[in-house]
């Protein structure tokens, strides 16, 4: 997976790329707007991640000239909440926006999302470790018993399984289960996963749903000495 | 080009007093003519009536030597009277020779006026027919008096009519000016003291009890301006200050511990700890920027975008099963009142509500009921959330909506709270043209907004 970066904030252009690449990207970064075209024009890339403003050229005239070319997914990295940029990013062709500042978890998610759409079908059966999952039924087992999970519990486990081992922030959480496109002071994600938890986990070893403080939860099976859920 | 008013007004005095005295002028002018004309008039048959008898009691041609030389001598003492006599008989006759074009304008009976050669002004006449007698025939005897001093008097009357007036307008012009100036100088002391108005002196106000009452008006409505204009800036300045204090807390425990678990060596275990620690602080503040970015597009009047026609008791379901863990930890129970159909942004209102049932349900004793009501109202439709519970007291329900503000200051370090719910609502009201309300009463708390319907 080949991702360019365009952006000038030296802070920014660096962890993203450090975190990329650790997420298992090719990364190649760009740190103006006009190296940034020529880059996104020359070499192929899965996805761009598009800062808006730019020295050079601005983000939306390098988006421009992509266009014209190419239909690479972009994403585009606003640092005003101003819907003006978001509405031309989109209408320009951009297929995704940030608003600075964003969660690095986030951008990950999107990132997935915008590359997933080509990856085909899923797997209809899910299966970690004694888990098992079954999408189409809406059914979950552990260790051959069934799971009584509510449609919510179920929804939140079946968002986790589909990525595991990737820490969902409670904000791509809430968008996955309950649709919701907004930060709330609400720990509702919180509380669902305690829920999930008693029945997923606390009858069974090993334990699968993880916290990882400050940033999400992730479905995965660890070493038992390196919990700190 | 731009007159002072003092200026201006002196202008328009010079023009009013300059059409008042012109008009006045015309008037004097007319009247002083016609009373000349009548003296012309009366003075003329007064002579005419005079020299009738001497042509009367001359009735033959021997005598009428006589008759001449009595008129001759009358004309030489006063040089400004001139004398006809006409008739068919030539015998009879006096008067210098009349031109046709004369004897035209002179007429043959009453007045009329005659042109001389040497004379500048016509000569007025009165003629008039004196019967036969004797051997005379009728004749007709013309006096004419020379109109010369009556002209005269009347241009050197107009000529000071006209010196008159324009004096008298630029006089007026004069007056007005200084007058005005005079009725400024309140003005001139207002702008003075408006000058000295700056933001290190934000309570001073325009003095308004010495002004006349056209301006205090001005100035009472000035003096309103700059009062909202005090509490703008007094709670931009409150809420820099909130703001300010809001991420001091979560950036001084991020610099804190940062300190702490630098100062010696650490486990790898305990330096992930206090990333995530950091972490946790660094997402609080992310929150509360996001929030105030979001609070600022609704500041900027910024109207919600993407609105689609919907019933709004659903929207509010939505807001329920999305809290519905929530409601089952505290165990209350939420109801849902009334529908109505509006257009809005259906994830504004989401979280608009999102927030009202997240503070009911923070409110609201275990085992408790939280309704919401839907009510359609005439041009707008309104929703709120009531819950019992202790309620809010009522110094603090204008207040609610404010930024940061809490009526419980000690729940300000809780993650969940940071004080912007309320606020939140409030913008997602304005972006719908609505308002917000908050009651209190008898242990129910209702809060709630409108969206324009
Ligand atoms: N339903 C309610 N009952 C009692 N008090 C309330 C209710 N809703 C809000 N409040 C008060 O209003 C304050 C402001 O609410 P909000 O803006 O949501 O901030 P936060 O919930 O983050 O403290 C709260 O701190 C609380 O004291
Ligand atoms: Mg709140």
């Amino acid at each position: 997976m080949k991702v360019l970066i365009v952006e000038d904030e030296p802070k920014t252009a660096d962890y993203l790329e450090r975190g990329l690449r650790e997420q298992g990207y090719v990364v190649d970064v760009a740190r103006d707007g006009l190296d940034g075209k020529h880059m996104a024009l020359e070499y192929e890339y899965d996805v761009i991640v598009l800062d808006v403003m730019l020295p050079g050229t601005d983000g939306f005239s390098v988006l421009h000239a992509l266009r014209e070319h190419r239909q690479t997914p972009v994403i585009m990295l606003t640092a005003r909440d101003r819907v003006d940029d978001r509405v031309r990013g989109l209408r320009e062709g951009a297929d995704d926006y940030l608003v600075k500042p964003f969660s690095f978890l986030e951008l990950v998610a999107r990132l997935q999302a915008l590359t997933r759409r080509s990856r085909g079908q899923e797997a209809m059966q899910l299966r970690i470790a004694d888990l098992q999952i079954d999408l189409l039924a809406r059914k979950a087992w552990r260790n051959g018993q069934r799971l009584d999970l509510t449609a919510k519990e179920f929804a939140l486990l079946a968002a986790l399984a589909r990525r595991k081992g990737e820490i969902l922030s409670k904000t791509t959480i809430a968008e996955l289960v309950w649709d919701v496109n907004f930060d709330s002071d609400t720990n509702v994600v919180e509380v669902a996963v305690k829920r999930l938890r008693s029945k997923l986990d606390d009858p069974f070893k090993p334990t699968l749903l993880h916290t990882v403080r400050g940033m999400g939860y992730v479905l995965e099976v660890r070493d038992e000495q390196s919990e700190d859920a | 080009m731009k007159l002072s008013i003092s200026k201006r007004l002196a202008a328009m005095f010079a023009v009013a007093s300059f059409v008042m005295l012109a008009v006045l002028s015309v008037a004097m002018h007319g009247l002083l003519k016609r009373e000349l004309e009548r003296h012309q008039s009366n003075e003329l048959q007064a002579r005419w009536t005079m020299y009738k008898p001497i042509i009367m009691r001359n009735d033959d041609v021997v005598h009428w030597q006589y008759v001449r030389t009595k008129f001759d001598n009358s004309i030489s003492e006063n040089n400004r009277v001139s004398l006809w006599v006409q008739s068919n008989d030539p015998r009879f006759l006096y008067g210098a020779s009349l031109t046709d074009e004369q004897r035209h304008t002179m007429g043959a009976h009453g007045f009329g006026q005659v042109m001389l050669p040497g004379h500048d002004a016509p000569l007025k006449t009165y003629s008039a027919e004196v019967e036969a007698h004797g051997e005379r025939p009728a004749v007709l005897l013309t006096v004419g008096i020379d109109s010369k001093p009556f002209v005269e008097t009347l241009r050197a009357f107009t000529v000071g009519l006209i010196a008159l007036t324009v004096v008298g307008a630029l006089g007026a012009a004069g007056l007005g000016y200084y007058i005005a100036r005079v009725g400024m100088r309140p003005l001139d002391r207002l702008s003075g003291e408006a000058r000295g108005l700056s933001p290190g002196h934000l309570s001073r106000r325009l003095q308004t009890d010495t002004l006349a009452p056209e301006l205090s008006e001005l100035a009472d409505s000035f003096n309103g301006a700059l009062s909202r204009l005090e509490t703008a800036y007094q709670q931009l300045e409150a809420f820099n200050a909130d703001v300010a204090h809001e991420l001091r807390t979560p950036l001084g425990n991020l610099i804190g511990q940062t300190q702490v678990t630098l100062s010696r060596e650490r486990s790898p275990t305990e330096l992930k700890e206090a990333l995530h620690s950091n972490l946790e602080d660094l997402e609080r503040l992310r929150a509360i920027v996001n929030d105030m970015l979001f609070l600022a597009r609704a500041d900027r009047g910024e109207r919600a975008p993407n609105r689609v026609e919907v019933s709004i008791a659903q929207e509010v379901s939505h807001a329920v099963e999305y809290l519905e863990f929530i409601f089952e930890e505290a165990g209350v129970k939420v109801r849902i009142e009334g529908d109505a159909q509006a257009s809005i942004e259906t994830s504004l209102f989401r979280r608009a509500v999102t927030n009202l049932l997240q503070n009911a349900v923070q409110h609201a004793p275990r085992g408790a009921e939280i309704v919401v009501f839907v009510l359609q109202q005439p041009g707008a439709i309104r929703v709120s959330v009531q819950n019992t519970g202790s309620g809010i007291a009522r110094e603090h329900l204008s207040r609610l909506f404010d930024r940061f503000y809490r009526v419980d200051s000690s729940r300000s370090g809780s993650r969940e709270n940071h004080g912007l719910g309320l606020a939140i609502v409030r913008a997602v009201a304005t972006m719908h043209g609505g308002t917000v309300f908050a009651e209190s009463e008898s242990g129910a708390t209702t809060i709630g907004f409108t969206v324009a319907a």
